[in-house]
């Protein structure tokens, strides 16, 4: 269902009017003595669906804050659809925080009211439109029901329709997907999409490296507040070795990792536990030496197709969704 | 962006979350009803205070006093509340200043403190063993508390963001809270008249800001034509200038939702 704008937001059609819908250059912010952005520099096109994607520190939370105002960086450009951040330019962005962010004693109207007089919708404008988005994310029957009754899915989708109510043109997504079941997943990148195909651009900061294959056209890998690579998922893969094989062991590999790593075709080895992961160029060579020479000791393998993951740890050389430290090997 | 807009907007939702707060409702009216009860009826018949010749009317304003300083710290609270339900970081990504949003937080816990206080004015006023002697005449002297309400909670209220800006949590903010008010309360002269007060209470009693409001309303609803602790003009000019002062640098302080 198409929806549109909010009339007291601004007049204008959901059309980007800019090259880039976000550009930061040379960005550094810090916690302390820790460098949580370190001269990070990039460009999100409008109307693109732009990942941020690195593990827990990487900076990309940091990023949306700056970019939200809610931190202000030590040095460096942030331009925003096309002008410096201000109060004003944030009636322009939406935001869906990672962690919740509704009032518990608060109903699922009255937020979206609220929402409305912040962002200096007109009453009648904010009524029409709140319907609107309660409907498209099917929340029109709950209008009365207090946030704190509604399930951890329902409440994402009205933090959705929350962040949509002033007809954002930049929509920023913390970790939009995270603690949800598969369906309301699938349910709330239905409403994403729906926002692009409308002209939003969506900025999502995740380490969900399928969600980031699967809906972002665009994505930049970040590493403790740098930028390591940005372009298409499939741009970003095609340098690396072509298949992927995923090792179970029977005990625990001590020089099997070293051993695999001196072998020709073999790309990166990564160890987590009685797994490896190997990149390689062709699979079948590989596993018949592999067979070969360590047959009694191997449980399963598997064949997978490479990912951002691997693309991450190539560049990197830990991996995205592990915590740090859990993963040895080297490339 | 109209920031009177988005002020009332926050004032009417901190309103809706303290009417749909029955029992803070009741309790606010109730507890310095009940204090006024036991403790002035207790005081006037078991210790016979010879320089009081009223002691229950005498201790209404300081009730109301009371009243203000609880519902201040309790409405100063609801900052807590909104930073860790995640509300004000959403607050925050509005296009309105930090200041913006404090100013309607605050103003609110103003109302909702003056709203109860005057409660607590209104039941006095209604109990035949409360006998206020409106000394300006009805209408000036109801002006007079009222003033001394509204004014003290905007006081309160500042101070309670200023304490707000210095701790962490919303237990030491209340244990603060406690441990700052409630002196200030006893040597206010709300529950005892300063005059007869040993040199060093009243030099405590002189520095306090509360006591100000409490002689304002002693003049306004118990006096009978003397002049009170401090004078009218001193209360005026103390307790104005301390409100707006302590209001403004509360609504001036740095906002982060995550501390």
């Amino acid at each position: 269902m198409k929806i549109a704008a909010a009339p007291g937001a601004a007049d204008r059609t959901f059309a980007p009017t800019h090259p880039a819908a976000v550009e930061v250059r040379d960005l550094v912010y810090r916690y302390g003595e820790r460098r949580a952005l370190d001269g990070l520099s990039l460009a999100v096109p409008a109307g693109a669906i732009f990942g941020l994607l690195g593990p827990n520190g990487s900076g990309k939370s940091t990023l949306l804050s700056v970019l939200i105002g809610r931190r202000i960086a030590e040095s460096g450009e942030v331009t925003v659809l096309g002008e410096p951040l201000s109060n004003r330019q944030r009636a322009r962005i939406g935001m869906v925080f990672q962690e919740p962010s509704l009032d518990p004693q608060m109903t699922v109207g009255e937020t979206m009211d609220l929402q409305a007089r912040m962002f200096g919708l007109r009453r009648d404008a904010g009524a029409a439109r709140t319907r609107a988005l309660l409907d498209r994310v099917d929340l029109a029957d709950r209008a009365d029901a207090l946030t704190a009754t509604l399930s951890g899915g329902m409440k994402r989708r009205l933090e959705l329709a929350r962040a949509l109510l002033n007809s954002p043109e930049l929509l920023l997504l913390d970790e939009p997907t995270l603690a949800l079941d598969p369906d309301s997943r699938l349910r709330l990148w239905e409403h994403l999409l729906e926002a692009n195909a409308e002209g939003c651009t969506l900025l999502l900061a995740t380490n969900d490296v399928a969600e980031a294959e699967r809906y972002c056209r665009t994505v930049a890998l970040l590493d403790e507040g740098r930028l390591v690579a940005q372009g298409l998922p499939e741009d970003l893969k095609r340098d690396l070795r072509h298949e992927s094989v995923r090792i179970e062991w029977v005990e625990e590999p001590s020089d099997e990792v070293a051993m695999m790593e001196a072998w020709p075709g073999v790309g990166h080895v990564r160890l987590a536990g009685h797994t490896t992961h190997v990149t390689v160029d062709e699979a079948s060579p590989f596993l018949a030496r592999l067979f070969q020479q360590t047959g009694d000791r191997v449980r399963g393998v598997r064949i997978e197709a490479t990912t951002l993951e691997d693309v991450y740890f190539q560049l990197v050389g830990r991996g995205i969704t592990s915590p740090a430290g859990a993963e040895g090997g080297a490339s | 962006m109209n920031q009177a807009t988005a002020i009332v907007a926050l004032m009417k939702r901190d309103l809706r979350a303290f009417l749909r707060s029955r029992s803070q409702l009741y309790s606010s009216v109730l507890f310095p009803l009940m204090l006024l009860a036991i403790l002035g009826t207790g005081v006037s018949d078991g210790l016979d205070p010879k320089h009081i010749r009223d002691y229950v009317t005498f201790l209404t304003p300081g009730m109301i006093a009371m009243t203000a300083v609880f519902s201040s710290t309790f409405s100063s609270a609801s900052y807590y509340q909104d930073r860790d339900s995640g509300v004000l970081k959403v607050l925050l990504a509005s296009p309105h200043s930090p200041r913006v949003i404090l100013l309607g937080k605050t103003l609110s816990a103003v109302v909702i403190g003056a709203v109860q206080a005057l409660l607590v004015l209104a039941v006095a006023a209604a109990i035949p063993a409360i006998h206020f002697r409106w000394q300006y005449g009805v209408a000036w002297s109801l002006l007079a508390a009222v003033f001394a309400i509204v004014v003290l909670n905007l006081f309160l209220s500042g101070l309670g963001q200023l304490l707000a800006s210095k701790i962490r949590t919303m237990q030491g903010f209340h244990l603060v809270m406690n441990l700052v008010l409630f002196p200030f309360l006893f040597f206010s002269g709300a529950f005892f008249p300063l005059t007869d007060l040993p040199v060093w209470l009243k030099v405590l009693g002189r520095l306090n800001p509360l006591s100000y409001g409490v002689d304002m309303m002693h003049l306004a609803l118990y006096a009978n034509g003397d002049g009170g602790y401090f004078g009218l003009p001193m209360d005026l000019a103390v307790l104005t200038a301390l409100a707006v002062a302590v209001f403004y640098f509360g609504t001036s302080r740095s906002v982060s939702p995550d501390r």
